[in-house]
C-alpha cells in the first residue's frame, strides 16, 4: 500500500528539487517549485522551514550556511543518500497514488 | 543518528531557536532583495514578502518542534525543573544525596570485593565447568593416585582434560634471603585445563614433563612482584631450589593466583613408580568438564569407572569412589562465602533504611510541595506527567548518589586493601583483583534507579490523593492520611538498624572473646618464630635435633629472654592434624575410627603455656633419641579410649600403618588445652617429646621480659649464626599470630559494625524527621490546646508518647529479626549465644535512647508554641 499523503507531496517535491538542482537555500527552493511546475504550483512559504527541518531530522537531507551570490547569509540544503533512497520510494509511492486517482476517475 | 542528534539538540536548545530565526529572516531577506529587483519600493518590498511568509513566530515554533522530538523535549524539560527544584532546597538535596551515597557506596565496596573473591576468584573463563576429583571413602575425602589418575585420564568420557597437582615446599636461595616457598609440581595440562597462558614468558608443555628435562619455573604473579619486584628481565634467568638449578620461563597473570599460596609452578614429572602406585593418595586432580557434561552426569560415569577400578585391583581400590566438585567451591572453602552473604546481607539491610530515609524526606518534602503539585494540576498537567516529574527527580537524586557512593566505594576498598596484611592476602585468591569494576558500576546504577523508584513511588502517590480543591482553597498544612506511612518508614528503619547493631554486637562480642581466648598466656610478650628445616639438608632426626638444641641454646642466652620453647602448635592458633591411632593390644572395632591430635614439644611447653601435668610424668632430659619413646596424653585421650582408666604404661602408635611409626610408653596425663580457634570440640590429643622425636617445622616462643619485637632482630641473627639459609618467617608476637588467624572475622565483624552504625544514625535522623513534622503539623492544634490551659509537660508527653510508640513498635519487631540474625552469627562463632541477654537489653537502651534523643528537640519546640502566634497564624 502506498503511503499517498499530501504532506509526502511537498517531500517528494522538495527532494526532487534537491536532486536536480546540487545545493539550495530554502527561497531558491520555492523559486524552482514555481518555475518547474509553470507557475502551477507555489509552495507556501512559511510551511516549508517546518518540512525541511523534519527531513533534516530524518536524515534525508543536510544542511550548511553559506552565502548567496549577491553575499548575503543564508542555509543551504543538499540531498544525502539516505535522501536519495527516501526519494525514489516517494517517487514510485506517488506514482502509485497517481495511478490509483486516475483509475478511480475513470469510473467514477 | 536522528536520535543522537535530537539528544544534542536538546542541550543547545537557545542555540538552536536563533539558527532558525536567521534562517527565516534570510528567506524575507532574500524575497525583499528580489522584490525589490522586480521593481517594488522598499515598503511595499518588506510587506509583500512578509505576507507570502505569513507568521514567523508560529513557522519558528513549529519548524523547532520538529528538530527536538516532543517525547524527548519533555524529558530535558523534566530534567532541567527537577535540577531547578533541587537547586531550591539544598538541605533536603544533600542530606539525600549523602544517604544515598553512604547506602550504594558500601553496597559497591561490598559487591567488588564478594565479586573478586567469591565469585570470580580466577580469571579463567567458564569456571563453573572446572572440576576438582577426589577419592573417597568411609574415612572421607582424599587426594587422587597416580596409577587410579592415568586410568581416570584414558577411560572418562566427561572430561576434556585432566591436570594433576602435587605440592611441595623448596628452600629457595641464590637471591637475597634464604626463603622457603610453596611450589606445586602440575602436569602441562594445568595450563590448558584452566584456559591460562603466561603473562610473560611461556608455560611449559608436555616435553618438559620429563624427568631431566624438567628444570624449569613458572611464577607467580604475587611471588614474582614480592620476589623479583616485577621485574621482566629474570625469564631465562637461573635459581636454586633445594640445591638445584631451574631456569625461570614464565610468569602467570595477577588474576592466577591458583593454587592459593603457592609461589610457583613445577613440571610434574612422575617416575614409573610413581605412575604405577594406587595406594600413595598424594595427588590433587581437577578436569575441565566437556560440553554438555553436567556434575551429575560425571558424577554418574565416575561412579561406573570406580566400580571398574575396585573390580580391578581389588586390593588397593576396595570401597573407593571418585567424587567431584566445582573448583569454585573448593577455593572458597565454607567460611569465606558465608562471611560475604553475612556482610552482603547486612549491607542491603542498610540501603533499605536509605531507601526508607529518603522515601521519609521525600514525604516531608512532599507536604510542602502539594501547593506546588495542586497549581500543576489544576493548569492541566495529568497524573502521568506529575509522576513521571518525580520520579524523574527520585532517579536524578539517586545517580547523583551512586556517583558520589562509587567515589566512596574506591576509598573504602582502597582502605580494605591496605589494612589486609599482606601474609593472609596470600592466602584469598582474588583478594589483589578487588576494585571497583564494571560489574560493580552496573550494580550501582542499578541499586540507584531502584532505590529513587522505591523512595519516589509512595510519596508520588501521596501528592496525587490530594483534593485538588481542598488544597488550594485552604492553602495550608494539615495532617492527613500521610503520617501514618512516614510513621511506617521510621518503625522500619528502628528495626532494621535494632538488628543490624545486635547482629554486629554479637558478632564482636564472640570475636573479641575468640582474640582473648589466650590472654592468659600474655600473647603480647611472645614472640613467635617459625622455623622450617630444609628437607634435603636436614635429612635425619639427629640433625634436625641437633639444629633445635643449639637454636635453644642460643636463643636462651639473649639478654631480655625469660624462657624459651618449641611446639609444632600453639594453644587457639591451628588444631592440625589428626591422625591415626593404635592402643597396643586393643583392636578397634571395624569402622570406628580413633585419632588424635599430635603436638611435639619441650619439656618447659607444659609449665609456659599452664598446661598442669595431672599424672604421671613430664618428659624430662632424659627422653632422649636413646632412650624409649614416651608419650604424654591428654585427659580426654583416656576418657574416650581406655574407658576413664589410667593410660599409663600403655603403648600406642600414631599414624597408619603403612610407615610404621614407634610404639610410645605413655608416661603422664595432662589437662585439656584448646588449639582450635574455631572448634569447639576438643579432639584428644598425644604429646611427644620434641628431643626425642623432632620435626622439620615448629614455632619457637621466645617469652620476652619487656618487647617482644625488639628481640626478632637479635633472635634471627642468632639462629643465622647456626645456619642462614633456615627459613624463619613469619617471626611475630603470639598476639598477632592469633589476629591473623581471625582477619577474615575481623573484616567481616567492621563491616557489620559500619552498616549498624549507619542504620542507626539514619533511623535517628528518620524519626527526628517525623516528630519535627508531626509537630510542625499539629502546632495549631497544640496551640488550642495550650489555650485551653494544658501545661507545657502535657505537650512535651504527648509528643514523646507519639515518640515512644514509633520506637516502640519498631524495637519489638527489630528484636524479632535480631533474634533470626543472631541464630546466624551463633552458628558461625563460638561464644556466641542467639540468646544473649545482656546484649539484647543494652542495644534495646541504645535504640531507646537515641530515639528519644531524636525526638526531644520537636518535643520541646512543641512545647514552646505560643498560643496566640498559632492561632493567628491561620
Amino acid at each position: 500500500m502506498a503511503k499517498n499523503d499530501l504532506q509526502g507531496t511537498l517531500d517528494l517535491l522538495v527532494l526532487k528539487t534537491l536532486d536536480q538542482n546540487g545545493t539550495l537555500h530554502g527561497y531558491g527552493i520555492v523559486l524552482h517549485i514555481q518555475s518547474a511546475s509553470n507557475d502551477l504550483l507555489r509552495v507556501e512559504e512559511g510551511s516549508l522551514y517546518p518540512a525541511l527541518h523534519r527531513m533534516e531530522q530524518n536524515g534525508w537531507i543536510s544542511s550548511e550556511w553559506s552565502l548567496t551570490e549577491t553575499n548575503r547569509r543564508a542555509k543551504y540544503y543538499k540531498l544525502t543518500p539516505q535522501g536519495r533512497r527516501q526519494l525514489e520510494a516517494a517517487q514510485e509511492s506517488f506514482d502509485q497514488l497517481v495511478r490509483g486517482v486516475r483509475a478511480v476517475l475513470r469510473y467514477a | 543518528m536522528a536520535l543522537f542528534r535530537r539528544l544534542t539538540n536538546l542541550f543547545r536548545q537557545r542555540d538552536l531557536d536563533r539558527d532558525i530565526a536567521d534562517e527565516l529572516q534570510s528567506h524575507i531577506d532574500l524575497r525583499v532583495e528580489s522584490n525589490l529587483a522586480d521593481g517594488m519600493s522598499p515598503e511595499e518590498a518588506r510587506r509583500d514578502a512578509l505576507l507570502r511568509f505569513g507568521n514567523p513566530t508560529s513557522t519558528r515554533e513549529r519548524v523547532a518542534a520538529f528538530d527536538a522530538s516532543l517525547a524527548l523535549a519533555g524529558f530535558g524539560r523534566d530534567i532541567r525543573y527537577a535540577a531547578r527544584q533541587l537547586r531550591k532546597s539544598p538541605g533536603f538535596t544533600f542530606t539525600v544525596i549523602a544517604t544515598l551515597a553512604i547506602g550504594i557506596g558500601v553496597n559497591v565496596a561490598i559487591f567488588s570485593s564478594m565479586d573478586a573473591v567469591v565469585l570470580r576468584p580466577l580469571a579463567v573463563p567458564a569456571l563453573d565447568r572446572v572440576m576438582v576429583l577426589s577419592e573417597q571413602q568411609q574415612r572421607g575425602k582424599q587426594p587422587v593416585t597416580l596409577a587410579d589418575f592415568t586410568d581416570l585420564q584414558r577411560q572418562n568420557r566427561s572430561f576434556e582434560d585432566l591436570a594433576v597437582l602435587q605440592g611441595a615446599d623448596y628452600t629457595l636461595s641464590g637471591a637475597g634471603d634464604a626463603a622457603q616457598i610453596n611450589a606445586d609440581l602440575v602436569s602441562a595440562s594445568f595450563f590448558s585445563v584452566l584456559r591460562t597462558q603466561a603473562f610473560v614468558g611461556r608455560v611449559f608443555d608436555q616435553s618438559e614433563c620429563q624427568p631431566g628435562r624438567d628444570a624449569v619455573a613458572v611464577l607467580n604473579y604475587g611471588f614474582w612482584k614480592r620476589h623479583f619486584g616485577a621485574n621482566s628481565s629474570i625469564i631465562g634467568q637461573k635459581i636454586q631450589l633445594d640445591q638445584h638449578d631451574y631456569t625461570i620461563i614464565g610468569v602467570l597473570p595477577r588474576t592466577m593466583q591458583y593454587p592459593p599460596a603457592v609461589d610457583m609452578l613445577l613440571p610434574f614429572a612422575p617416575t614409573p613408580a610413581q605412575l604405577s602406585d594406587r595406594t600413595d593418595h598424594a595427588y590433587l586432580v581437577i578436569g575441565r568438564a566437556r560440553d554438555g557434561a553436567t556434575l551429575k552426569s560425571a558424577q554418574s560415569e565416575m561412579q561406573i569407572i570406580s566400580e571398574r577400578l575396585s573390580k580391578s585391583y581389588p586390593a588397593t581400590n576396595q570401597g573407593w569412589t571418585i567424587h567431584i566438585e566445582p573448583l569454585l567451591n573448593d577455593i572458597n572453602g565454607d567460611l569465606t562465602p558465608l562471611y560475604y552473604k553475612l556482610i552482603m546481607g547486612a549491607t542491603m539491610f542498610v540501603l533499605l533504611v536509605v531507601c526508607a530515609n529518603v522515601a521519609n524526606l521525600q514525604l516531608a518534602r512532599g507536604v510542602a510541595r502539594r501547593s506546588e503539585i495542586a497549581m500543576r494540576t489544576a493548569l492541566g498537567a495529568t497524573r502521568r506527567r506529575i509522576i513521571r516529574q518525580l520520579l524523574t527527580e527520585n532517579i536524578l537524586l539517586a545517580l547523583a548518589g551512586a556517583g558520589l557512593g562509587i567515589a566512596f566505594a574506591a576509598i573504602y576498598l582502597h582502605l580494605t586493601l591496605v589494612l589486609m596484611p599482606a601474609r593472609v592476602a596470600r592466602y584469598i585468591p582474588g583478594w589483589d583483583n578487588i576494585s571497583v569494576n564494571g560489574r560493580a558500576l552496573t550494580f550501582s546504577v542499578l541499586l540507584a534507579v531502584f532505590s529513587g523508584i522505591v523512595a519516589g513511588l509512595a510519596p508520588s502517590i501521596e501528592a496525587l490523593r490530594i483534593r485538588l480543591v481542598d488544597q488550594l482553597r485552604s492553602g495550608s498544612r494539615q495532617a492527613t492520611g500521610h503520617s501514618r506511612l512516614r510513621s511506617i518508614f521510621a518503625v522500619a528503619q528502628i528495626s532494621l538498624a535494632v538488628a543490624l547493631v545486635i547482629g554486629a554486637a554479637l558478632m564482636a562480642k564472640g570475636m573479641s572473646s575468640m582474640f582473648h581466648q589466650a590472654d592468659v598466656y600474655s600473647p603480647e610478650k611472645i614472640l613467635t618464630l617459625h622455623p622450617e628445616l630444609p628437607a634435603k639438608r636436614y635429612d635425619t632426626p639427629e640433625k634436625q635435633a641437633d639444629w633445635y638444641s643449639n637454636a635453644l641454646d642460643r636463643l636462651r642466652s639473649l639478654p631480655g629472654t625469660s624462657r624459651v620453647e618449641l611446639a609444632s602448635a600453639l594453644p587457639y592458633t591451628d588444631s592440625g592434624w589428626q591422625l591415626d591411632l593404635t592402643i597396643e593390644n586393643r583392636p578397634t572395632a571395624p569402622g570406628k575410627l580413633q585419632t588424635a591430635v599430635r603436638l611435639a614439644v619441650t619439656p618447659g611447653y607444659f609449665d609456659a603455656f599452664h598446661i598442669p601435668i595431672l599424672d604421671g610424668r613430664n618428659f624430662t632430659q632424659g627422653d632422649s633419641m636413646h632412650s624409649t619413646p614416651v608419650a604424654i596424653v591428654s585427659r580426654r585421650f583416656a576418657d574416650l579410649y581406655l574407658s576413664g582408666a589410667s593410660p599409663i604404661g600403655h603403648r600406642i602408635r600414631l599414624g597408619d600403618n603403612k610407615t610404621p611409626q614407634p610404639w610410645l610408653t605413655i608416661v603422664g596425663v595432662s589437662q585439656e588445652a584448646n588449639y582450635g580457634l574455631w572448634e569447639n570440640d576438643l579432639p584428644p590429643a598425644v604429646y611427644t617429646s620434641f628431643a626425642q622425636q623432632p620435626l622439620s617445622g615448629s614455632v619457637i616462643t621466645v617469652f620476652a621480659k619487656s618487647e617482644p619485637m625488639s628481640l626478632a632482630t637479635p633472635a634471627r641473627k642468632a639462629l643465622a649464626s647456626i645456619d642462614a639459609a633456615v627459613p624463619l618467617d613469619p617471626v611475630l608476637t603470639y598476639r598477632n599470630l592469633i589476629r591473623d588467624n581471625l582477619v577474615g572475622l575481623i573484616y567481616a565483624d567492621s563491616m557489620l559494625a559500619l552498616d549498624a552504625f549507619i542504620a542507626l544514625l539514619l533511623s535517628a535522623i528518620g524519626i527526628f524527621a517525623v516528630m519535627a513534622n508531626l509537630v510542625g503539623e499539629r502546632t495549631r492544634e497544640i496551640g488550642v490546646r495550650l489555650a485551653m490551659g494544658a501545661t507545657k509537660e502535657d505537650v512535651l508527653r504527648m509528643i514523646i508518647r507519639r515518640a515512644s510508640w514509633l520506637t516502640g513498635t519498631g524495637l519489638v519487631i527489630g528484636l524479632a529479626l535480631a533474634f533470626a540474625l543472631a541464630r546466624l552469627v551463633a552458628n558461625l562463632l563460638r561464644g556466641v549465644r542467639p540468646d544473649d541477654p545482656m546484649t539484647f537489653a543494652a542495644v534495646t537502651i541504645t535504640v531507646v535512647g537515641i530515639a528519644l534523643a531524636a525526638s526531644w528537640f520537636p518535643a520541646r519546640q512543641a512545647s514552646r508554641v505560643e498560643p496566640m502566634k498559632a492561632l493567628r497564624s491561620e
